[in-house]
């Protein structure tokens, strides 16, 4: 499985929490550790993805890239571009 | 959270080149707004019209298809049917046709699938190996574009269609703009408008794309909010286009400068309007009949017979040529 291990801290300070990043159909899988009040689109950014290519569920629901997120939250990303 | 700037509820989608946050609702309402207004200001449909979609099983076509069949119940004189052409990429096609029947029977919409390998006797993956091994000089993406545009056309009329809607989107039309001006390709510029193939020839089927002025985007999240959105499958040929890298570049300018996309396609829709005053030097001349199979070409032989030809897949009368793989 594909899989990294990313660390992020936005300010320096203590980690918060960890947050599961996944693009759906896939096994593209991403743990990040935040330390700070965090952005979707700050941590689509940190892990080199474009947030204008996704549409983004937090915990199931479909939420805009500026939402933040907190310990334990889940990211599901729907790929916006056409498969061909 | 975020808000929506028209009600308050929780947003689901942000438009920082408008500056407004919609809710699930509002953000509908938003979207169905935006394509009647694009339907209208081209005269894209009349009161009366056999409207054939083209559906490749993605996310755009499956929300085009369920946007206008909802549409459809409000006019009385449109028919919607779906045509799907299957050109045989093996490992995402087969998936993408399983969307496309679970989305037709659910709206219960008449459709039809064409395949490339009933038409032209081989499947797309063939004929690039075919195109390989003889050396010829033309991109996968080439051979799709051109068989794939040459049988909606065909079938479409086949089906008694007046008019043929695709789901290019307003990222899909720009990415095709930048490309034919690397190419210095005016003449396909020119044909990059809301309505085309109008053409005076008997058997050219209008073309029309509602989603116009609609992101990517938010094409994307029509799908995803009405269940829609199908497994994702990447086509294996898609990262060997210059389109690839050119919507990398395009999405990397929105986020710097939130509007780029718009901005461009208004720069597009001005050009055409500039070059239709020259179209007479532009275009190649008169639309005539192909020699070989009678659709319309702007050349003595149409694209799909003269690809078929250079393959050798197909003879001067018109057959097929079977067997090609196997001579090596």
């Amino acid at each position: 499985m594909y899989y990294r291990e990313i660390r992020y801290s936005r300010t320096k300070g203590a980690v918060m929490g960890k947050v599961k990043v996944k693009i759906i159909d896939t096994e593209q899988e991403w743990i990040v550790e935040i330390s700070a009040p965090t952005s979707i689109k700050d941590i689509l950014e940190k892990i080199g993805l474009s947030p204008e290519e996704y549409i983004v569920s937090k915990n199931g629901e479909v939420v805009p890239e500026d939402e933040e997120v907190s310990d334990g939250d889940t990211i599901i990303l729907y790929p916006v571009v056409s498969g061909g | 959270m975020v808000n929506c700037s028209f009600c308050g509820r929780r947003a689901v989608y942000v438009s920082r080149a408008l500056g407004k946050a919609y809710c699930k609702k509002h953000f509908l309402e938003y979207f169905d707004k935006k394509v009647r207004r694009t339907i209208r200001k081209y005269k894209m449909f009349s009161e009366k019209e056999t409207i054939i979609v083209a559906v490749s099983g993605g996310k755009d076509s499956l929300a085009l298809l369920h946007y206008l069949v909802k549409l459809s119940k409000r006019v009385p004189g449109w028919t919607i049917k779906a045509l799907l052409i299957d050109e045989g990429i093996k490992g995402y096609r087969e998936i993408a046709i399983q969307d496309f029947l679970r989305v037709v029977r659910e709206l219960g919409v008449e459709y039809r699938i064409v395949r490339f390998k009933d038409e032209f006797g081989y499947t797309l993956d063939e004929i690039i190996e075919i195109g390989r091994r003889k050396g010829l000089p033309y991109h996968p993406c080439s051979y799709c574009g051109v068989f794939r545009r040459y049988l909606l056309n065909k079938a479409a009329r086949e089906m008694g269609g007046t008019v043929l809607a695709t789901a290019h989107n307003l990222d899909d039309v720009i990415q095709t703009y930048l490309m034919n001006i690397i190419k210095n390709s005016w003449e396909k510029i020119v044909r990059l408008g809301p309505v085309s193939g109008v053409a005076g020839h008997p058997r050219f089927v209008r073309k029309v794309k509602p989603f116009y002025e609609i992101l990517e985007k938010e094409s994307a999240l029509y799908a995803v909010l009405n269940n829609l959105y199908p497994k994702f499958v990447e086509c294996p040929y898609a990262q060997q286009s210059m389109r690839w890298y050119l919507r990398k570049y395009i999405n990397k300018l929105e986020e710097m400068y939130p509007g780029t996309k718009y901005s461009m396609l208004r720069s597009l829709l001005r050009i055409i309007s500039l070059l239709e005053d020259k179209a007479d030097k532009i275009l190649e001349g008169e639309i005539r009949s192909c020699r070989i199979c009678g659709e319309p070409a702007s050349h003595e032989l149409c694209r799909a017979c003269t690809y078929r030809l250079e393959l050798g897949i197909m003879d001067e009368q018109g057959n097929i040529i079977t067997n090609k793989l196997e001579s090596k």
